[in-house]
């Protein structure tokens, strides 16, 4: 049975704007697989006697106090800060879709009980919750995966449970019902196919969110421990310098605001091309 | 009436949830893999060490009976003494969070109309150059953490031309209202994370209202533009959007946290940034659950608000 | 753009000396760019006199609204061209500030939607007295107190009460009422109704209808009355215009138009709509669908869908020609066209109830509904339970139909859904075939489950977005079985597709790729591929065209008459039950008040509630109601 995803939208020609994302994004996968070979030096080597030199034709963003390259350390720090927002914004979908498509469809007791659940983990703000998760499960990349899908979990539930409990008035999941379809058939035909293009879209708004989540634990010394490169805790070592030596905080700061506009703006174009069949309402 | 019945069911709400964050709470500091004990001193200590701190802390007792004794010490106004500073946690706690609130209650009180204020102006012509200005603006900083735009600030305004100080550390004892240049920054970059969201929640609401049936009334009818906006569009936006500003109020936190942090402002945010630096898990403890209270009582308030601001229930 | 001048000078105008309260001279209204953009409406032409009522009859598609739009300046998305002379002055040429002020005062409007028209945040007799305070520097006092004049000249009970009252706090009739007393505040020359009884039921209509009627009388107001319901224009209006595909095919006076019309897209218009008058075997549908309006070609719009269709008709527009005194019409054979009236005295064609033991029973059936779950909002009251259908025992005979007859709110539509297992009753039995079936359609057993299909009222909604036509069509064959090899399924699937009277080419197209009658054809081949025994229809025509109807209509017909299978056929509509049912029971409160055969029921009705419905139906003859009782209160 053809179960395809039409993308109708998808179908018009491609613009300038939509190879600037297709760039983006290559350069992102490429900076993520390859950034440690790619950086001209060695991230973590020092070297005392060019520590704190400004930016200059050998070292294009300058160095810090241990005379590390510092534009080395920017690339090598594109994988541990987008990695980990990838992976958390994925787990946070992943099991947000999986909840609200369940409490949604469910409904009753099931949906009451975890909506309260969802609830309680709502009343934390987002920032708070992952710092305390991270501070007990001790400083990892996996831990911060975990500590940000744990924030998001409850808030794309909420979405997907949303949605579903919309397409669950319209006509079409009555006509399977009356024809005797089962609940599990329902869900993952029915039902998930016309969440998927919001679930595309809530998981590209989650990734911006992940990176700056990530990055304002890393500022903050939460879940990364020195000398990894991560983006964040290279702002906070520089912070100290800043009267001294402005590119330490500076360089770092800005690599966070270009990857985190640039997926804002991917995002928008998707969600822009992502129209649901027959122009229906975007969320 | 309504409104006052619709406030106590709001608190009653308001207490279960409470209950229901300081089970987690305890639950995520107590249960998750990982000993308190470890957690506080870190991978270096012996067991002689953790069974000490175990012992200080009360770890030995079962979950429940520490959970109760916690609340129950909470509810006398006692959360506990501190690791790092050996002393009660609650009298810290309490100026902190009025520093915080301080910083918070003003940065709101600027970005609330401010923002909303913008976000009608964009909606006004969307595409138009008012609307592009405004929303790149919004999709600009809304992508940017609070410390790079602090950062920035930092070297613009404090370092480059020396006009405000770069940072906020005072004396604990101090009111920070007393010393108001060091505030401009902070709030000024809080104000900048608000916006961005703020007005783009009412540019929404507002272009879905102005495309209405009954703004089309409105129009047919022969009122000049500016009362169909004020009169027969904002009305209609205004409850939602503030019910949508409360829900924010947990981003607006933790941009605090952040701010804090990179100002040295003595708030609860930075309170709670040097206590994880300490492994100070019972100031963490009781500074998420503040935390949390405080953003409950926010979403209240932005309810209650909503509610006020809704002619059909007030009339 | 072909600006053809109009022969309007030609035709003599009858009686009407005085200057037109409206005259639109040559519009075109185009979305989109120019060359490939939608034209809605293409050089349409009429004028209205002072004080008359102006009725523009069209389907779905026609251009109605946007042209009702454009009286008022309000197209914005689309371009105008033309002339649209109000009072004299042109539309189109205003100053924004000459705009406003005309808007309101010299012309303004009633909406489809009175819900939304409304402002659900202001008071009704504020939304009313800022239209006086507007545009007659009235203070608020004295416009408040116009406000609640105009509230009783609209009839509605306690009017310094009512003004007070937020529009969700009013029926729907009540919104409407509201909404015409503030198009009529400033005393308007023209009043603009857009479809304004399109949402509400018969009785309420009706009743709205009478009091437009009155209302033109004591203020001589000028109508411009758009709808797509030509029983509805026919109580109110004096002229008619016909709008096809954007342009307009006739032109007359009501008695003209609607009695002897000279259009042959009128005439199929007429013999495409079920009336109580008379059962016939078959309404004769329009085939075809509208033509794409991007690119209309140099020819008659209604050719290809014409039955009387000639050479010349595919090579250039026709003229609207005068065929009688004021009575023009667009068409090269319009002195050979006459309207071919069904033969009116053809024997009933439904045949008499079916004797034997019925296929379904319906025993005792009871659903009350109780506060909504988990919407449990402090500040609205809780609602007592409403019994939505209260002990309603009926029978199904074997291959017949049985309609349900309500209005909103009697409790049809949730009988219906009881029937089909997608609500458990509260108490009563379904038995089919004599045994006793389980409640809830996913306890049934697959037999069961495959006897009793169903076909849904709104057409967008009823098939999943992003299944193909063959996956939906197919999907009932494989669920029970009747088809195993993906060839075999295939065959299957284009045979009932046939059967619906659309072909194999359909089969890998998505439903936002048809037509909302093309919808409802899949949704009908879904509900017979599973070869049930039963067919709920719940209103299967209620969102279609008047044309489309009619071919659904009889597409419901054909296939029961082949396979012998049962309807429980919910309506609303009395014209449309009339002409498939075997069996009626109207429906309210939850309550059966009538049953029988059509004969008996539309024949001689014996409940007040029954008698009260057929007198409601807007005909084509104008009724003059006399002082009934306001039945808008009763249904509330």
């Amino acid at each position: 049975m053809a179960l395809a995803l039409p993308f109708p939208a998808l179908q018009r020609r491609l613009g300038v704007g939509d190879f600037a994302c297709i760039g983006f994004l290559l350069l992102m996968i490429i900076l993520i697989a390859f950034g440690t070979q790619i950086a001209p030096r060695d991230p973590l080597a020092f070297d005392p006697m060019h520590s704190l030199e400004a930016p200059s034709a050998a070292f294009p963003f300058g160095t810090d106090e241990f005379g590390r390259d510092l534009f080395s350390r920017v690339i090598a720090g594109t994988q541990p800060t987008l990695l980990v927002a990838l992976a958390a914004a994925a787990l946070g979908v992943l099991f947000g879709t999986a909840t609200g498509l369940v409490a949604g469809y469910l409904g009753g007791a099931v949906d009451e009980t975890i909506m309260r659940v969802m609830d309680t983990l709502m009343s934390f703000p987002g920032l708070i919750l992952a710092m305390l998760v991270v501070v007990m499960l001790g400083p990892a990349p996996m831990n911060v995966v975990a500590a940000i899908g744990l924030v998001f979990w409850p808030r794309s539930a909420r979405l997907v449970r949303s949605v579903v409990l919309d397409l669950a008035t319209r006509e079409f999941i009555d006509s399977a019902r009356s024809r005797g379809e089962s609940r599990l058939f329902i869900l993952t035909r029915e039902l998930l196919p016309n969440v998927l293009m919001i679930i595309v879209v809530d998981f590209s708004l989650r990734v911006t969110s992940a990176i700056l989540l990530s990055a304002s634990l890393a500022y903050l010394g939460i879940g990364v421990t020195p000398p990894t490169p991560a983006w964040g805790l290279m702002v906070r070592d520089g912070q100290q310098f800043i009267e001294l030596a402005w590119w330490l905080p500076v360089f770092p700061s800005l690599a966070i605001a270009v990857v985190s506009v640039g997926t804002v703006l991917v995002g928008e174009r998707l969600r822009r091309s992502i129209a649901m069949p027959g122009g229906d309402r975007a969320r | 009436m309504t409104v006052i019945a619709f406030i106590l069911r709001r608190c009653m709400l308001l207490v279960l949830v409470l209950i229901a964050v300081s089970v987690l709470t305890f639950a995520i500091v107590n249960v998750l893999p990982g000993d308190v004990a470890t957690a506080v001193l870190g991978d270096m200590a012996t067991p002689q060490m953790v069974e000490a701190v175990r012992e200080r802390m009360g770890l030995g007792q079962p979950l429940p009976d520490r959970y109760f004794a916690w609340v129950a010490g909470i509810l006398h106004g006692d959360f506990g003494r501190s690791l790092q500073h050996g002393q009660a946690i609650a009298p810290m706690l309490l100026g902190r969070l009025g520093n915080s609130a301080i910083l918070g209650g003003i940065t709101l009180a600027i970005a609330a109309p401010l923002s909303i204020l913008l976000g009608v102006l964009a909606a006004l012509r969307p595409g138009g150059v008012m609307d592009r200005v405004i929303s790149g603006f919004a999709v600009g900083t809304h992508a940017l953490p609070e410390y790079v735009i602090g950062l920035l600030a930092i070297l613009a305004f404090s370092i480059w031309l020396p006009l405000l100080p770069g940072s906020s550390l005072m004396d604990p004892n101090e009111n920070p209202l007393s010393r108001p240049e060091a505030l401009i920054l902070p709030i000024g970059v809080l104000v900048i994370g608000m916006l961005a969201i703020i007005s783009q929640v009412t540019r929404v609401g507002m272009i879905q209202a102005l495309a209405s049936p009954y703004v089309r009334t409105a129009t047919l009818k022969g009122l000049p533009r500016w009362k169909v906006v004020m009169k027969h569009a904002l009305p209609n936006v205004l409850p939602p959007t503030v019910t949508e500003i409360g829900m924010y109020f947990g981003y607006v936190i933790g941009g605090l946290v952040v701010v804090e942090t990179l100002f040295s402002y003595a708030g609860i945010g930075q309170m709670m940034t040097n206590a994880v630096s300490y492994r100070d898990i019972p100031t963490i403890q009781a500074g998420v659950l503040v935390v949390a209270a405080a953003y409950g009582i926010g979403n209240l308030c932005a309810d209650v608000a909503a509610l006020v601001l809704n002619p059909r229930l007030r009339g | 753009m072909n600006a053809e001048p109009q022969a309007i000078a030609e035709d003599t105008m009858p009686a009407f000396s005085s200057e037109p309260t409206l005259e639109v001279i040559g519009v075109s209204i185009t979305y989109g760019s120019d060359a490939g953009g939608l034209k809605a409406v293409r050089d349409v032409s009429f004028r209205i006199a002072p004080g008359e009522a102006y009725g523009l009859i069209g389907e779905s598609g026609s251009g109605k609204s946007s042209l009702a739009y454009a009286v008022l300046r309000h197209v914005p998305a689309g371009r105008v061209t033309g002339r649209i002379m109000l009072r004299g002055q042109d539309v189109m040429e205003m100053s924004p500030q000459a705009l406003a002020a005309a808007r309101g005062r010299i012309v303004s409007m009633v909406y489809q939607d009175p819900m939304s028209a409304l402002n659900p945040a202001i008071k009704v007799g504020e939304q009313i007295a800022e239209v006086v305070r507007r545009h007659r520097k009235a203070d608020r006092k004295a416009a408040w107190a116009r406000a609640v004049t105009l509230l009783g000249q609209v009839q509605l009970p306690h009017p310094d009460e009512i003004a007070h009252r937020y529009p969700h706090q009013l029926s729907g009739g009540q919104q409407q009422r509201v909404v015409i007393a503030m198009g009529l505040a400033c005393d308007p020359d023209l009043l603009v109704m857009d479809e304004p009884t399109t949402g509400l039921d018969v009785t309420t209509e009706a009743v709205i209808l009478d009091l437009v009627n009155d209302l033109r009388r004591a203020l001589g107001v000028a109508v411009l009355f758009i709808s797509h319901n030509m029983g509805v224009v026919a109580q109110v209006c004096d002229r008619v215009g016909v709008l096809y595909a954007g342009q307009l095919v006739e032109e007359g006076s009501t008695a003209q138009v609607l009695r002897a019309p000279r259009h042959p897209y009128t005439i199929g218009l007429m013999n495409a709509l079920p009336t109580i008058n008379r059962a016939q075997a078959r309404l004769a549908d329009i085939p075809g669908r509208l033509p794409d309006l991007r690119q209309v070609p140099e020819a008659c719009v209604f050719a290809p869908r014409c039955a009387s269709v000639q050479k010349g008709c595919t090579t250039a527009i026709p003229a609207l020609e005068t065929v009688g005194p004021g009575h023009r019409t667009r068409c090269f054979e319009r002195d050979r066209i006459v309207r071919a009236m069904a033969p009116p005295a053809e024997a009933e064609a439904v045949a008499e109830e079916a004797t034997g033991k019925p296929l379904l029973q319906i025993v005792g059936v009871e659903r009350s509904f109780g506060r909504m779950p988990r919407l449990n909002l402090p500040f609205l009251r809780q609602r007592r339970p409403v019994r939505a259908v209260d002990d309603v025992t009926l029978d199904i005979p074997r291959g017949r139909t049985l309609a349900v007859v309500g209005e909103s709110g009697s409790g049809k539509s949730t009988l219906a859904r009881c029937v089909a297992g997608l609500l458990p009753p509260n108490a009563g039995d379904i038995l089919l075939e004599d045994s006793v079936i389980r409640p809830m359609v996913q306890n049934r057993t697959r037999p069961e489950q495959r006897a009793i299909q169903f076909i849904f009222q709104n057409p967008d909604a009823a098939l999943n977005p992003h299944w193909t036509v063959e996956a939906i069509v197919g999907r009932p064959l494989k669920l029970h079985g009747l088809a195993h090899w993906s060839a075999d399924l295939r065959a299957r699937v284009v045979e009932l597709l046939d059967a619906v009277k659309l072909g194999q080419r359909y089969l890998d197209r998505y439903p936002h790729q048809l037509s909302g009658g093309e919808k409802q054809r899949v949704s009908i081949a879904r509900a017979f591929a599973a070869e049930p025994r039963l067919v709920i229809c719940d209103e299967p025509t209620s969102a279609l065209d008047i044309s489309v109807q009619a071919a659904i209509l009889n597409q419901l017909r054909d296939l029961q008459e082949r396979h012998g299978t049962s309807y429980l056929f919910i309506s609303h509509d009395l014209g449309v039950v009339r002409h498939i049912a075997h069996r009626v029971a109207i429906m309210r409160h939850g309550r059966i008040v009538e049953s029988g055969t059509p004969a008996e029921v539309f024949g001689a009705p014996q409940h007040p509630y029954t008698q009260a419905l057929i007198a409601a139906i807007p005909t084509l003859e104008r009724k003059r109601r006399g002082a009934e009782p306001d039945t808008t209160r009763i249904m509330a």
